[in-house]
């Protein structure tokens, strides 16, 4: 006989303002197979999960329900409550009266009867569960960072020294990111290369990381704990082994004109290149686009001036399977083609460019070794304007949200002007200027005071060339005037987009995606750093716009996370996972290319003499993530899933 | 063995014929009454099990059930002889081909003249229709269902060994002849023909009540050919269009 025990929380105000709570219970109480069925503020709070386990002992209850919020926030909490009090804990289910009822009406009557209706329905289904065994699974310690940014450089590093190893797969030739573009980072003026550059050595020769550059993962299978990774090693065209990073090759080879990435295209490269002079590794590539041996045919000239003959025209694209327990994603941002604001004319005048090509020509490393310098003629800028909000904040050009990090930088950019170029004037287009952090507001108030600044509210409406200027036209709107300056340099504050390839890559792995491609967290205040896949974890800017000490410290709550799950040899499982009536199963397939996770089998079915009677679909359980996606699909109902068996669901459905 | 058509109890019924030696050839006819759809025979239980060579006539609607069957793994390609035929303003004429594969061109032209082909009057009189026009239309319609699956006896695509209306723990279909039954199981065959159903019109001759399931086949053939660019039956390693998916797949449902 079942012996069902009800518990109807109030959620404070959440559910007790909507939902008549005592009328609930006293309703409930009625329902055949129900031995208590009781109303209290908080069952979550410790006093209301200990009455739950008192009333477990004291009656002998078979099955519990919940009524309360959605599963999602609280089933773990009464099923652990459940278990304590030596019930299977899979005998417990929530009614969802919160999100489903009571947040979602007005009515308080209908709303207290629909409330009826949900618990009713979970106390059919409770008295047709199981008890169910959690699955044991082997965890491989072993983590995967992809993406060798400053975030991903973190959280390898991190992982790594705590012991465990880490593979960290970079697509460039080089570690480094963004932030090795970079000249002087905010809030400290510290330069970012001096910073950087010992993190990405240490990556590369830290005992327990293994570094493959040049390299994209090109599948993910598997699941947390089990993860089978397949990775490309792009052809470099140069023996990583053997090559000494010497440079001969580079500075022999005949294409240099080449538009260099890393430079924004204010600097050039060669064909065979390092990206920029303090790689890691330091060792090049050759871009098969642009070398002449590739196009025509002819030259090998790289091939001829290395000492050592580490150059192979003839390797191959090669791919590496991986076995891996835990991945962080770390794979960055881009910034925006602000090529979509005709008005400001870039792409069309040189000397409107991006903050991102203002960090490079302010690099002490960069194409002008530091000096701000026009990229049209060569000449200093006398007076810069700078236009924030190139792309954010502006739903019909640009992208809906903030990039968190253009107030901040382009204040960086003005003092770094005033520092190089002393009698130089910067005026600064805002539309607000938001720097909430660590040190941001007084960083922005010395740009304004101590370094001249001059801030202008309001939007560039147009730029257009005049003799050797610019002339900037926008508005003041604090005094209600137009203005007119004439610039010798526009620097456009870009907003912050995901890669163009992070929806694609997205699905390669596995992992969820917002309407613009940055990377979804499971809950973005409660789990901030956990994709939607479990052991799949995200850091840096791929999961929204960041500054750097964001990215590191995301980073560095992906790796204790990957820690807490390597800390274990075995990972528990819930044990919802589907299996197959042989019996009457068709063998028609279906199911196996449904399931996304790759968890069914064939299975021959032999008798007694060995001979095939029949070929039927077979779950691992170790595999299946209980999706469920089989079970609606098979034609013939074989499948079954524990925990939501059919059974259960239809008993659900007609206690409605 | 070979699978074709002996004369009926009258001129414009065919039945099923299988034979077995050179002699017994003489008792089978082809005319422009062979409409059913043969290949449903194929996969009897233990008919292919010896693994012999089977030859069968078929119309272009049932060459394309044999490669759905054997995409869903239920024949060997390598056992089926074809015995190809077309019927056109009563005429007979003989397909070029014995292999499934060899009507590969035949199957592409019927696709590329199905979004025509598929159109039906009735259909559009019934798309014009409100939900509740509708409705009521297909109440009235199923409600002569009497439950006697001669509709999945006679498909070529029904072939599993326990079907889910037989299945009562739980009962998801019910089988009394009233209004909500009989939605479910129209509703549940017309589902798990989606993609699948090539036309033959086996079931809709079957029904002993008339209901018109030629236009519900042909409702969701359109669909899929119109969402998932599938047309039934293209080859013997299309993938099942409701368990596989395409990047590029519209997604004009979820969020
Ligand atoms: C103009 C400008 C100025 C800035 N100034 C400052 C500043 O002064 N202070 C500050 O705190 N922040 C600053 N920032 C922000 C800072 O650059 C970022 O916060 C930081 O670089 C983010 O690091 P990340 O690792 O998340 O991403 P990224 O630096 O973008 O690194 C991502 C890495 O992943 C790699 N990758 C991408 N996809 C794949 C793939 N599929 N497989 C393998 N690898 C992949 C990329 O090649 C790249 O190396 C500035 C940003 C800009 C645009
Ligand atoms: S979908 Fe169903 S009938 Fe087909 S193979 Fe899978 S379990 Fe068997
Ligand atoms: S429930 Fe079915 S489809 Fe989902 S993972 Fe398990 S076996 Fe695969
Ligand atoms: S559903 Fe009807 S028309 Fe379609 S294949 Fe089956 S029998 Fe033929
Ligand atoms: S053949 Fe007709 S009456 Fe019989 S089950 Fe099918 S639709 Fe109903």
């Amino acid at each position: 006989m079942a012996k069902i025990g009800v518990f109807i929380c109030h959620c404070g105000e959440n559910i007790g303002a909507k939902i008549d709570c005592n009328k609930l219970a006293a309703t409930i109480g009625e329902h055949p197979g129900v031995a208590v069925s009781v109303e209290y503020k908080y069952f979550c709070a410790d006093p209301g999960q200990e009455s739950i386990k008192k009333a477990i002992r004291d009656n002998n209850l078979t099955g519990v329900v919940v009524a309360a919020c959605s599963p999602r926030m609280h089933e773990a909490t009464f099923r652990k409550a459940c278990a304590e009090a030596g019930l299977n804990p899979y005998m417990c289910e929530i009614a969802n009266i919160r999100e489903h009822c009571s947040w979602v009406h007005t009515d308080p009557d209908m709303a207290t009867e629909k409330a009826a209706d949900i618990t009713r329905s979970m106390i059919e289904k409770v008295k047709r569960n199981n008890k169910l065994q959690p699955i044991e699974v082997p965890v491989t310690r072993r983590a995967l960072v992809i993406g060798g940014g400053i975030a991903g450089i973190q959280a390898a590093l991190d992982i790594a020294n705590a012991g465990q190893e880490v593979v960290l797969v970079e697509r460039e030739p080089s570690l480094g990111g963004h932030m090795a573009q970079l000249s002087e980072t905010f809030p400290t003026l510290d330069c970012s290369q001096c910073i950087m550059t010992p993190r990405m050595v240490e990556a590369a020769q830290h005992p327990k990381i293994r570094l493959l550059t040049y390299a994209e993962v090109v599948s993910v299978d598997g699941y947390i704990g089990n993860f089978h990774v397949k990775v490309k090693m792009k052809a470099r065209y140069v023996d990583m082994e053997s090559c000494t990073g010497c440079g001969d090759c580079i500075t022999k080879c005949p294409q240099k004109k080449i538009s260099s990435e890393f430079d924004c295209g204010i600097g050039k490269r060669t064909a065979i290149y390092t990206p920029f002079a303090q790689s890691v590794p330091n060792k090049p590539v050759i871009d098969k686009a642009t070398c002449t041996y590739f196009k025509n045919g002819k030259c090998k000239v790289c091939m001829r001036s290395c000492q050592i003959n580490a150059i192979n025209f003839d390797m191959q694209d090669e791919f590496i399977e991986l076995e891996i327990g835990a991945i962080v994603v770390a794979t960055g941002f881009q910034v925006q083609n602000n090529a979509v604001y005709g008005e400001y004319g870039y792409g069309k005048y040189p000397d409107v460019i991006t903050g991102l090509q203002f960090e490079r020509l302010a690099s002490a490393s960069g194409p002008t070794f530091g000096k701000i310098l026009r990229p049209s003629d060569g000449k200093e800028p006398k007076t810069i304007v700078f236009i924030q909000c190139a792309g954010s904040r502006d739903p019909s050009k640009g992208v809906r949200y903030c990039s968190k990090i253009c107030c901040m930088y382009t204040a960086k950019h003005a003092m770094l002007y005033a520092h190089k170029v002393h009698e130089g004037k910067s005026h600064i287009f805002y539309m607000d200027i938001r720097a909430a952090g660590k040190g941001y507001d007084e960083f922005t108030r010395r740009a304004i005071e101590e370094d001249e600044a001059s801030y202008v509210r309001g939007r560039v409406s147009k730029v257009w060339p005049k003799m050797s200027k610019l002339m900037v036209r926008g508005v003041d709107t604090l005094l209600g005037k137009p203005v007119l300056i004439a610039a010798d340099m526009v620097v456009l504050a870009t907003a912050m987009v995901p890669q163009p390839d992070a929806k694609e890559f997205a699905k390669t792995i596995g992992i969820a995606y917002d309407e613009y491609g940055f990377f979804n967290e499971a809950h973005l205040k409660l789990r901030p750093v956990e994709s939607s896949t479990a052991g799949i974890f995200l850091a840096g800017t791929c999961q929204s716009p960041k500054d750097i000490p964001d990215s590191v410290s995301q980073a560095s709550a992906s790796a204790s996370k990957v820690l807490a799950l390597f800390s274990k040899q075995t990972l528990e499982r819930e044990p919802v996972v589907a299996s197959n009536n042989e019996a009457t199963c068709a063998g028609c397939w279906g199911c196996v290319l449904a399931c996304p996770y790759n968890a069914i089998e064939k299975k021959d079915i032999l008798d007694r003499s060995g001979k095939l009677i029949k070929r039927v679909a077979s779950v691992n359980p170790g595999l299946c993530q209980g999706c469920g996606t089989c079970v609606t699909f098979c034609r013939s109902n074989s499948l079954d899933l524990a925990g939501f068996t059919e059974k259960q669901i239809f008993a659900e459905v007609m206690g409605l | 063995m070979v699978i074709g058509y002996k004369p009926g109890t009258t001129a414009d019924r065919r039945r099923p014929h299988f034979i077995r030696t050179p002699e017994e050839a003489d008792q089978l006819v082809l005319d422009s009454a062979c409409i059913t759809n043969l290949s449903g025979y194929l996969v009897s239980e233990g008919l292919l099990s010896d693994e012999k060579a089977v030859a069968i006539f078929l119309k272009p609607d049932g060459i394309r059930s044999i490669n759905i069957l054997a995409a869903e793994a239920q024949l060997n390609i390598d056992q089926i002889l074809i015995l190809g035929f077309d019927i056109n303003d009563n005429q007979v004429t003989a397909l070029e081909g014995e292999k499934v594969e060899e009507f590969a061109t035949l199957i592409e032209s019927i696709k590329e003249q199905a979004p025509d082909a598929l159109k039906n009057p009735l259909l559009e009189k019934i798309e014009g229709m409100t939900p509740k026009e509708r409705f009521t239309f297909w109440q009235k319609e199923f409600s002569r269902c009497i439950k006697c699956y001669a509709c999945r006896q006679a498909c070529p695509m029904c072939y599993c060994r326990r079907c889910i209306v037989d299945c009562n723990q739980p009962q998801w279909v019910n089988t009394s002849s009233h209004t909500l039954g009989n939605f479910e199981w129209n509703i549940v065959r017309a589902f798990h023909l989606s993609g699948r159903c090539v036309g033959c019109g086996n079931c809709d001759r079957a029904c002993p009540v008339n209901i018109p399931l030629r236009l519900i086949n042909a409702k969701m053939a359109q669909e899929v050919l119109g969402s998932f660019d599938h047309f039934a039956g293209m080859s013997h390693t299309q993938e099942p269009v409701l368990a596989s998916f395409k990047k590029d797949d519209s997604e004009t449902f979820i969020l």
